[in-house]
Parts: C-alpha cells; structure tokens; sequence
C-alpha cells in the first residue's frame, strides 16, 4: 500500500500554523463588522485620565440660555401658526439631555466625526442629536456602551433637513468636508437673505423641533435648480469639548 | 532570529496605529490635517518582513481603520497594495534607508489613499458631482506632507529597531 503525497502528520502541522493567522483575520473582521467598539471602548478607557475637565461643562450649561432664547422665540412663532392644528405627538420637554465629553475629535477629513465618553449604558442610541453651545453639532451614528460616534453636520453626505423662520422655507443642508456646509432650498423664489438663522424643521421627527443649527453667509441665487447658500454653524466642533446629547 | 510577525511585541506595535487615528494629537497636524498613521506603520513593517507579511498586516490595519471610519468609504484595497509593493522593495536591491527615499514612498502611499477616497467619494457621492472638490484635495495634499515630513523620523526609526529584531 503507498503512502499519501501528503501525510497527515504534515497536514496537521500545516493547520496548525495556519489557524492562529485565521482566527486574527476573523477578529479583524468582527472589529470591521462592529465598526471599531472594542477599539473605540478601550481608547476611552486609556483616556479616561486625560478628558476635559468639568469647567467647559459649566459654561456649556450656561450657554444653554442663548440657545434657550432662540428656541423660546421660534417656539412662540411656531405655536402660534400650528396651535389647534397640528398634534405632533412629541413634547420635547419629555427628550433627556445628556452631557458627554469629546475624547477623540475628527473635523477635518474624510470622516469627520466625534467620538463621545458616553455610550448606550447613558440611554444615547444611534440618530439621537448632539448639540454643542448654541446649536445643531450633528447626529449620533453608532454607539458602544461606553462611547458613541457622531457624525458631524459638516461632513461630506451629511444631509438634514432644516427651516428657515423667517421666511418659513425648508431646505436641505449638506456637509461638503469644509467648515461652511451648503444650505440647499427647495423653493425657487428664495427670500432669505444673509443673517438669517436656519433651525431643524417644527415638524422634524428625526430631530428635535427648533433647534438652532446656523446663520445664513451668503446666498448663491444662480444655481440651478434652486438657490443654494453657504452657512456658518452656531455650535462650531474644532472647539468643544463637552456635547450634550438629546435621548428620545 | 524570528520574523517581525512572530514576535509579539512587533505586532504589538499595530495597536498604537488605531489608537493614534483616534487620538489625532493636535500638535501633529497640518492645518488641523493629520498624518495617515497606517501608512507611517506599514511602510517600515512592509520594508522588513516582505510583502506576503505587509498584505497581511495591510489587511488587518484596513479592518480595523475601516471600522473607525463611518462613511462607506474604504482604505482595505490600497493598504494591500502598498504592503505587497513596499515589501517587495524590501526584498530586492539595498534596503531603504535614506530619509528621500522614505518619505517619497511615504508621500506616494498617502496620495494614492487620498486619491482612492476621492474616486470612492466620487461614486457614492454620484459622478455628477464637482470634480475638482477642493477640500477633497486639500485634505489629499495636506496629508501626504505632513506624512511624508514625518516618515524620515519616524519611519527610519521604525527601520533599525525592527531590522535590529530580524536581520535579513
């Protein structure tokens, strides 16, 4: 009887060199699946000793009122064009806040995105709004149970939808990978002008009603096919370091 | 004496790449631009351990950098790539050394990720897009700079402890 080409002793030996190497690429595969949790978990907790301090928490807090204000007054506008017709089903005074400190900032680049010290353990879950001082930061994009992502307003494919008060017109806004994302409108006849302050949609059920998100720059009334306009954001991400994050 | 993929402490050494990404230290950057970390780590291991041991770690690298990021967009096919061409320049010819030299390759590897992002950005974002986005190629440029300024130091450093580890 002859011997196999390929003794089994060989075989073996030959497996067992090869499954430590499949068994790292189906550990690299469930980090892929799992966008990075085990390594967005065990960064925030190597840096857990070096996060913001509570100061900026504080005046993030405060800031709060100038936020509150401009809400208050939208609020007043919208409930006096709605009241009696509209039940929305949504009481934002039910949404929760949660305060979660930046750990890892990407502003610039092709993923522009937050990473947040509080994860689904604080109640955050993916599409939940993250405001910074003032405003509209972005929405949150996967959770760990000790970190979220946020992706933010100005990244490239962001899209929300927003509203223009004064002129009562929605519009699309899109991150185009720079500081300034492009408003675009739906209407042709665009009476905005520059100044004007673009909150989320009364009606929104993706994002809390009302919330400030920018200031019109400039308005491009050429494009085609509508106007489109370049707006600075209220709360700007280069700078903060504590978010707060509306649960639903 | 072992190859770099069978010592632990080596392979180690991939950690800090995922763990830098997110960390983006300020003081690294180029008009807040930072370095492709995943290049300045797989140019050195590439060099050193061939290029079936750089695609592999290309492989692993772009798993988990793929992970990090969140918008479709992909860095696995080009890390693979460079891993197979920087290991095979490895193995033939004198070994690379001169700070030029890495950080033209450094330089080179960057662009070419940067350029696969904007083709990838380019699809999904539609062909009827501007083709000239400008913050597209700011962020390419920026970034093969301040990699290819940081690959001489880092990347030839990189070099003679691992070369020192596993001699040709």
């Amino acid at each position: 009887m002859g011997s196999s080409q390929w003794p089994m002793g060989t075989r073996l030996r030959s497996w067992r060199r090869l499954w430590p190497w499949l068994a790292l690429i189906a550990a690299l595969a469930a980090v892929r699946w799992s966008k990075g949790a085990a390594f967005s978990d065990a960064y925030a907790l190597l840096s857990r000793p070096f996060w913001p301090g509570s100061a900026q928490r504080e005046w993030l807090q405060s800031s709060g009122n100038l936020e509150l204000q401009a809400r208050l007054q939208l609020l007043q506008q919208d409930n006096d064009r709605l009241r009696g017709l509209l039940d929305l089903d949504r009481n934002s005074e039910k949404d929760k806040r949660v305060s979660a400190a930046v750990i890892s900032r990407r502003t610039e680049g092709w993923w522009q995105q937050l990473e947040l010290g509080q994860g689904s353990a604080a109640g955050i879950a993916p599409g939940d709004a993250v405001m910074g001082p003032g405003g509209l930061l972005g929405r949150v994009q996967s959770v760990t149970p000790a970190t979220s992502r946020v992706r933010l307003l100005t990244a490239p494919g962001s899209q929300v939808g927003v509203w223009v008060a004064r002129t009562q017109q929605h519009g699309l806004l899109v991150g185009l990978g720079t500081s300034h994302p492009q408003l675009r409108f739906l209407d042709k006849d665009v009476k905005a002008r520059p100044g004007d302050l673009v909150s989320t949609s009364p009606a929104s059920t993706l994002l809390p009603p009302n919330l400030p998100v920018a200031v019109i720059q400039s308005i491009n009334g050429r494009a085609v096919p509508a106007p489109d306009a370049l707006v600075q954001l209220v709360a700007s991400p280069e700078a903060i370091d504590w978010v707060q994050v509306q649960t639903r | 004496m072992a190859r770099l993929h069978q010592q632990p402490i080596c392979v180690a050494s991939a950690l800090l790449v995922p763990l830098l990404t997110l960390a983006t230290p300020g003081w690294l950057t180029l008009s807040g631009v930072a370095p492709s970390w995943s290049i300045l780590w797989l140019l050195p291991w590439s060099l050193v351990d061939g290029p079936v041991s750089g695609t592999i770690a290309a492989a692993c690298l772009g798993l988990v950098l793929d992970g990090l990021g969140g918008s479709g967009l992909t860095q696995l096919p080009v890390l693979m790539l460079l891993g197979w061409w920087w290991g095979r320049l490895g193995r033939r010819g004198r070994p690379i050394e001169r700070s030029l030299n890495l950080g033209l390759l450094a330089w080179i590897g960057t662009m070419l990720l940067g350029l696969s992002f904007w083709l990838q950005w380019r699809v999904l974002s539609g062909l009827d897009a501007p083709l000239f986005q400008h913050w597209a190629w700011r962020q390419c440029l920026l970034q093969a700079l301040i990699t290819a300024l940081l690959a001489p130091m880092l990347a030839s450093w990189q070099l003679l402890i691992w070369r020192r580890r596993a001699p040709a």
